[in-house]
């Protein structure tokens, strides 16, 4: 395997309160390709991709040990910023989450944070990453138009736009089309094709075809602990684990 | 639809459950269209004492009069200056409340930690929970010294006074109005922003407050009306010259209100002269400024219920219409926000050029400096933070500061005696024995009227009806009515009551008007109670073959009861705290004996406190007594309250 590995993590455990949800996991996650993390409910999933930007440092009583290492620099070290983790590491979430805002303010609200205020510049973005998005053909006359009116599946692609840009290297996606009918997942799909290209992702979903059909590498999670990881052909054709093959056969979960 | 083994017995069982259910409903539905009768009434009754006075004054005179001196030879009735008088010490109270306000919102919403928000929650309440009378002693004996020492004025019965006491009686409202506005704000909004690596504060600043911006408008139109109808607090504490002051902004003039006129010169007037209409004049414009600025805060409260329909439909999938409202609201009102505060901010450096002026303005200045500036994202958060921080600690070294001057000053006259026996000497003496049963008497009479009705009204909107014009009418009737001054109360109940039915100044008059006033807070409680339990549960009981009835009371009503007690007993508590509803209708201030029928007066603990701090000298230790008794029987009805809340928020989550 020649490409980089961009995220590591080490011996990662996460307790809520007394809840241990994850238990020393350990993957290493490739640069420009598509790790997904499979598992029945409740296993850890997405609490794990939560910790690869720190969104769980958000939830009350949550503790982590181990390390998780991005460019091989932890991101739980002391001293390390959230804010900055999450800039280079952006998210995609469950729920479409636009902003009560325009689909132009969405977009921009990344740049603007990050201190763009230049109206040509923040244009430029706005419609890179829409077209990126695989968005500007069906929103480019409603740009002023309120985000809330767009369909579900526009307002996920939407939320893609809005972290694509802030140039992110990363893009974590929670089950990013469990709430999309399928042609709005479909399209959400070959748009994941396309931004590995560019982006290292990792995305979350308890649909195994789908695993199979984007992913590069992918992890079987289990009561916490990651069980298997490795290539997707692999894992679906030949797992080792007999947990795994009897969850991708269907025989539980 | 297999009806199966019903259709045999099509009989007596279900038409007698038929009979059943509507007469139910009846009852419910007259519960509710007692509130809108109540409003109707007390407009009425206001207006039918009011009219005189615009009649032979005029209204336009009566208005912008000048000159109020009803005692004086000839007598005038202008409330010009009244007016001003309201307004000046109600702006000056919001633009001490509302930084303050808004900034322990925000900490308490998304700075605080569980713990911390678990401790600051309740004590924000509880600022809530003190009655106006003691905040008016408090004021009377701490605050007016404080202004008279350190501003080496002859008195310090001022609009300053009033303003700050005002402002502090007005945080608790803009506080939990804007924290709830904030808190509704979905956090997959807080979620999304923070992923695309915006600061904590640059989350707030540019997501949450704009999504909360019209609820925390509310909040503030809300504070000031309660601010406007306040009586007893203002009456001790702003010295009730009826003049304008000279300049304008001289915060260290004393100044006389609409209702604290009222409070006053209620009392000893002869009833049925012109003194006497022009008071009712009075309550009439106080009346209809604050209908003006609730009906303002109901209808941008409804704007938002409305902007948060869209979004949740489309959670459940449903098919989407564009909607029409299109391009981002929020961008002008932003503007808009800015000049205005702007606009505030100079008039208050005018007007308090002391140290409070400079502490507000630099706090508004510097929070919208942060806004617009390009400093670092980083040291803007830290500054925004430890200003958040600051006004939260401000709030609570207030609420510390008057809760230990009552307890340390009022715990060693607090003796057996003392709570066990009449008062002697004008309260000088003796204790207080008949104000506390009487106090017991009127709070509980009130709620056995007011609960019944207000449950049922909040059944009828909540569960027979679908939104409609009658339901509308309904609620804003509910809503106008809580939002009424509670000294109108006192005047509708002194007309109504103890005038035209000739109940005479007695206990039953003051438990009627007191149930009045508690009533639209039951109603909405119970209302909310019963919105949070789920439809699904209702639709599971009536798919079941349930009646209506039996849907509500067996599985609608016991998840929601913790509600309607909180509801209630929070009612309790400002009942037996209230002073201006029971001023003229129920109480005398000495009686040794306690009431034998329902048409004899009562003594009650606000009001006793109330004629010891102002017209007793010499009743030092008594006051503080009565003060504290006061306000530890108002924090344990509280404390039950939000312990009640708390147990079963645990227990009970959808």
């Amino acid at each position: 395997m020649s490409e980089s590995t961009i995220l590591t993590t080490e011996n990662l455990d996460l307790w809520y309160g007394d809840t241990r949800a994850l238990r020393s996991v350990s993957i290493e996650v490739k640069d420009r390709h598509v790790t997904a993390l499979i598992g029945p409910s409740g296993c850890g999933k997405s609490t794990l991709i939560r910790c690869f930007n720190r969104m769980n440092d958000l939830v009350d009583h949550c503790r982590i040990s181990g390390s998780i290492n991005y460019h091989g620099k932890n991101i739980y070290a002391n001293g390390a910023d959230p804010v900055e983790i999450r800039r280079a590491i952006g998210m995609v979430f469950q729920k479409p989450n636009p902003f009560p805002k325009s689909v132009y303010e969405n977009v921009a609200y990344g740049p603007r944070v990050h201190g763009i205020s230049d109206r040509k510049q923040l244009d430029a973005i706005v419609e890179k990453s829409l077209r990126n998005a695989a968005l500007w053909e069906e929103v480019k006359d409603r740009l002023s138009e309120s985000a809330m009116g767009l369909s579900g599946g526009q307002q996920q692609r939407l939320c893609i736009a809005r972290t694509l840009a802030v140039e992110p290297e990363v893009i974590l996606m929670d089950e990013p089309c469990s709430a999309l009918d399928p042609i709005a997942t479909s399209k959400i799909e070959s748009l994941i094709d396309e931004l590995k290209k560019n982006y290292c992702v990792i995305i979350v979903t308890h649909n195994m075809q789908q695993a199979s059909r984007v992913s590069d590498y992918t992890g079987f999670m289990y009561l916490g602990e990651m069980i298997e990881y490795g290539e997707t052909a692999q894992i679906f054709e030949n797992p080792n684990k007999e947990l795994t093959e009897n969850y991708i056969t269907g025989r539980f979960g | 639809m297999g009806a199966g083994h019903t259709q045999d017995h099509p009989s007596r069982t279900q038409k007698w459950l038929g009979a059943k259910e509507s007469a139910i409903k009846t009852v419910w539905f007259f519960c509710a269209i007692f509130a809108v009768i109540a409003i109707f009434f007390i407009l009425f009754f206001l207006f039918i004492d009011g009219y005189p006075i615009f009649l032979q004054a005029g209204v336009w005179d009566f208005l912008t009069g000048l000159s109020w001196n009803p005692t004086g030879t000839p007598p005038s009735y202008g409330i010009f200056t009244l007016i001003v008088g309201t307004l000046l010490v109600t702006v000056g109270a919001m633009v001490l409340a509302v930084p303050f306000g808004i900034g322990s919102a925000l900490f308490i919403s998304e700075l605080a930690p569980p713990r911390v928000k678990a401790v600051i929650k309740p004590a924000i309440e509880l600022l809530a929970g003190i009655p106006s009378v003691v905040y008016g002693f408090f004021g009377l004996i701490i605050l007016t010294n404080w202004i008279r020492i350190s501003f080496d004025v002859p008195t310090g019965e001022s609009w300053l006074a009033g303003s700050i006491l005002l402002g502090i009686m007005a945080l608790p409202t803009i506080i939990s109005v804007s924290e709830d506005a904030i808190s509704s704000v979905p956090k997959e909004f807080r979620e999304g922003s923070l992923a695309v690596g915006a600061t904590r504060w640059q989350t707030l600043s540019r997501v949450m407050v704009p999504g909360a911006l019209s609820g925390i408008t509310a909040a503030i139109i809300l504070g000031t009306g309660r601010a406007i109808g306040e009586t007893m607090a203002v009456l001790m504490v702003t010295g009730n010259a009826a003049i304008i002051p000279d300049p304008i902004w001289n915060v260290l003039s004393p100044i006389r209100t609409l209702t604290g006129t009222l409070g006053i010169e209620m009392g000893e007037v002869a009833i049925g002269s012109t003194h006497y209409h022009a008071l009712f004049g009075v309550a009439v414009v106080l009346l209809v400024i604050t209908l003006v600025v609730n009906l303002l805060a109901m209808v941008i409260l409804g704007r938002i219920k409305e902007k948060n329909m869209a979004p949740a439909k489309k959670r459940c999938g449903m098919p989407q219409s564009p909607l029409p409202e299109g391009r981002s609201w929020h961008a002008p009102v932003t503007r808009h926000l800015f000049w205005v505060l702007t606009g505030v901010v100079s008039l208050a450096m005018r007007a308090i050029a002391g140290l409070a002026g400079f502490i507000v303005t630099f706090l508004v200045l510097s929070g919208i400096y942060l806004i617009k500036a390009r400093i670092s994202p980083k040291i803007a958060q830290k500054i925004a933070f430890s200003l958040i921080v600051a006004s939260v600690v401000t709030v609570l070294l207030i609420l510390g500061i008057i809760l230990f001057d009552i307890i340390s000053n009022g715990l060693p006259y607090l003796t057996w005696d003392f709570l066990t026996q009449p008062p002697r000497d004008l309260g000088r003496e003796g204790g207080i024995f008949p104000a506390i049963v009487g106090t017991l008497y009127l709070t509980l009479g009130a709620i056995a009227i007011a609960l019944p009705l207000g449950i049922g009204a909040a059944v009828y909107l909540n569960e027979y009806t679908k939104e409609g014009r009658m339901t509308r009418l309904i609620r804003t009737g509910a809503d106008l009515l809580n939002g009424t001054p509670s000294i109108v109360f006192g005047l509708f109940g002194f007309a109504f009551l103890v005038i035209y039915l000739k109940f005479g100044v007695s206990l039953v008059a003051g438990q009627i008007t007191l149930a009045l006033m508690v009533l639209p807070t039951i109603i909405r409680t119970t209302e909310e109670a019963l919105k949070s339990v789920p439809s699904s549960v209702r639709e599971g009981s009536l798919a079941l073959g349930a009646t209506k009835w039996q849907t509500i009371r067996k599985v609608v009503l016991p998840p929601a009861a913790p509600g309607i007690i909180t509801g209630t007993i929070l009612s309790v508590g400002r009942a037996a705290g209230e002073t201006a509803p029971i001023m003229f209708t129920a109480v005398v201030f000495s009686q040794r004996y306690l009431p034998s029928s329902l048409f004899q007066p009562v003594m009650a603990l606000p009001y006793h406190l109330f004629i010891l701090a102002t017209n007793v000298p010499g009743a030092e230790g008594n006051k503080y007594g009565t003060a504290l008794v006061l306000l530890i029987l108002v924090i344990a009805i509280y404390s039950v309250a939000i312990a009640v809340r708390n147990h079963y928020h645990k227990i009970l989550r959808w």
